[in-house]
């Protein structure tokens, strides 16, 4: 009883944790269809609802563009330079797949929810 | 933008090296424009204290900077004993201390006459590990358990962060508790000799070093009772500690080139009294009072000397500014 009261809240947050990353991928993805810098990027999902620090997203950012699903450009912007990302070609087809696969998650959970 | 570049080296000494321009460059454009934002809502420039608040939100350099690592060792024993954000200061503190002791102890041996053998390196070894181990596991435990309280702030931005009371309270009672412990040494010489008490006692050389240590602690005391009173004054512990330690490291490093305890003579088995002193003055030399003392406290002097700085800079920057002033006025007049 004692393990159940002190260890719920840190498995509640352990997995909130785990849905949330899976779910910050495919909105970082979406929100870069339009080409935006890591500032104005974290702003958009914060004011979706969906706010990251930057020792969070940055690194995230930098693992997506390895794996080669966004490219960036370093540009200058209101005299200071900035990087810009934006969805490459093969990122647009993984987000598709996602949203797919997200939307298909979705009906069947819902099914689920329903059914109880 | 000196507590903005302050942070940001301190996340650039931890970062990858290949990545490190790079990574920085974007952390700060970023960092900058939040820092714009917040003074375009106030409509007036930040404090250093609000840019520090706007900071710490980012979190720990050291933590910020380890999520770009793709080396995540830690170490663990079941369970996490030093998490992947600490493990590779633990094994770049480690290895400087390792180096540093075992660089100095031939240079000690050589000094004394005293014929290199592996004996005096295992005591000093071993006491590093144990130490470092475990600071970093207490550290490892309060991030945990406080993820929002930075562990090392770096030197740029100590200079403006008010201390802790609960630090300075800690070490206040810590102190205290050393203090009194060198102070009963006189009257409990069982204290430092244990249970041979009756047939050794301590050696002359005490005299001598006795009361420097004793005003050392009473400094250390001062130090944290005023800054739990005043913990805005930010540059009393790096320059009273820099001094402290400097001065504890050069009164250490002498107080165990002597014996330190010696045969009481009114002792009933005076042969075994001697072999007792021997086997405590190694002991003693090499354990309680052992190199790892002022090899800890030179390193501690040099940490604070770092931590000192910005504190000098400063100050010479307020001085220079203040003389402008004047010769600007002198001008007009």
């Amino acid at each position: 009883m004692a393990n159940g009261t002190t260890g719920s809240p840190e498995i509640l947050e352990n997995l909130k944790l785990e849905l949330r990353r899976g779910c910050l991928i495919v909105a970082v993805l979406a929100q870069l269809r339009t080409e935006q810098y890591g500032y104005t990027l974290r702003k958009a999902l914060a004011d979706d609802g969906l706010a990251i620090d930057e020792g969070t997203l940055y690194p995230l950012l930098r693992r997506l563009e390895t794996q080669g699903l966004l490219v960036s450009q370093w540009r200058e912007e209101d005299k200071r330079n900035k990087r810009f990302y934006r969805l490459s070609p093969v990122g647009e087809q993984i987000l598709n797949h996602l949203l797919n696969e997200w939307q298909s998650i979705n009906t069947s959970l819902n099914r689920m929810l329903q059914e109880v | 933008m000196e507590i903005l570049d302050g942070y940001l080296s301190a996340v650039k000494r931890c970062l990858p090296r290949k990545q490190r321009t790079d990574i920085v460059a974007e952390l700060r454009e970023d960092l900058l424009s939040e820092l714009e934002a917040r003074a375009e809502e106030l409509g007036r420039p930040l404090t250093d204290a609000e840019q520090y608040a706007i900071l710490m939100q980012h979190g720990d350099p050291m933590v910020v900077a380890r999520r770009y690592s793709p080396n995540r060792r830690s170490l663990s024993l079941g369970w996490e004993l030093i998490g992947p954000e600490l493990f590779p200061a633990y094994l770049f503190v480690l290895g400087l201390n390792l180096a540093i002791t075992v660089a100095v102890i031939p240079m000690s041996l050589m000094i004394y006459h005293v014929p290199i053998s592996v004996q005096p390196f295992i005591l000093p070894v071993a006491a590093q590990i144990v130490c470092v181990t475990a600071v970093f596991i207490l550290l490892n435990l309060v991030r945990v358990k406080f993820p929002q309280q930075w562990i090392y702030p770096p030197a740029e931005l100590a200079s403006v962060i008010p201390l802790q009371k609960w630090y300075s309270v800690s070490g206040l009672i810590a102190c205290s508790v050393l203090t009194l412990w060198w102070l009963a040494i006189p009257y409990f010489q069982f204290l430092v000799v244990g249970p041979s008490a009756g047939e050794l006692k301590l050696a002359p050389v005490w005299h001598r070093y006795y009361v420097p240590v004793f005003l050392l602690l009473l400094a250390g005391i001062g130090q944290r009772a005023v800054s739990v009173v005043r913990p805005d004054w930010t540059w009393l512990l790096p320059t009273s500690r820099f001094v402290i330690s400097g001065v504890g490291a050069v009164v250490m490093f002498f107080f165990r080139t002597h014996p330190l305890v010696v045969v009481d003579t009114s002792a009933k088995d005076l042969a075994h009294a001697e072999k007792l002193a021997r086997s405590a003055n190694a002991w003693m030399g090499w354990g309680l009072f052992g190199p790892w003392l002022w090899i800890y406290l030179a390193i501690g002097a040099l940490f604070y000397a770092w931590y000192s700085l910005p504190h000098l800079r400063r100050l010479l920057h307020a001085r220079q500014h203040r003389l402008r002033s004047v010769h600007e006025l002198n001008g007009v007049l």
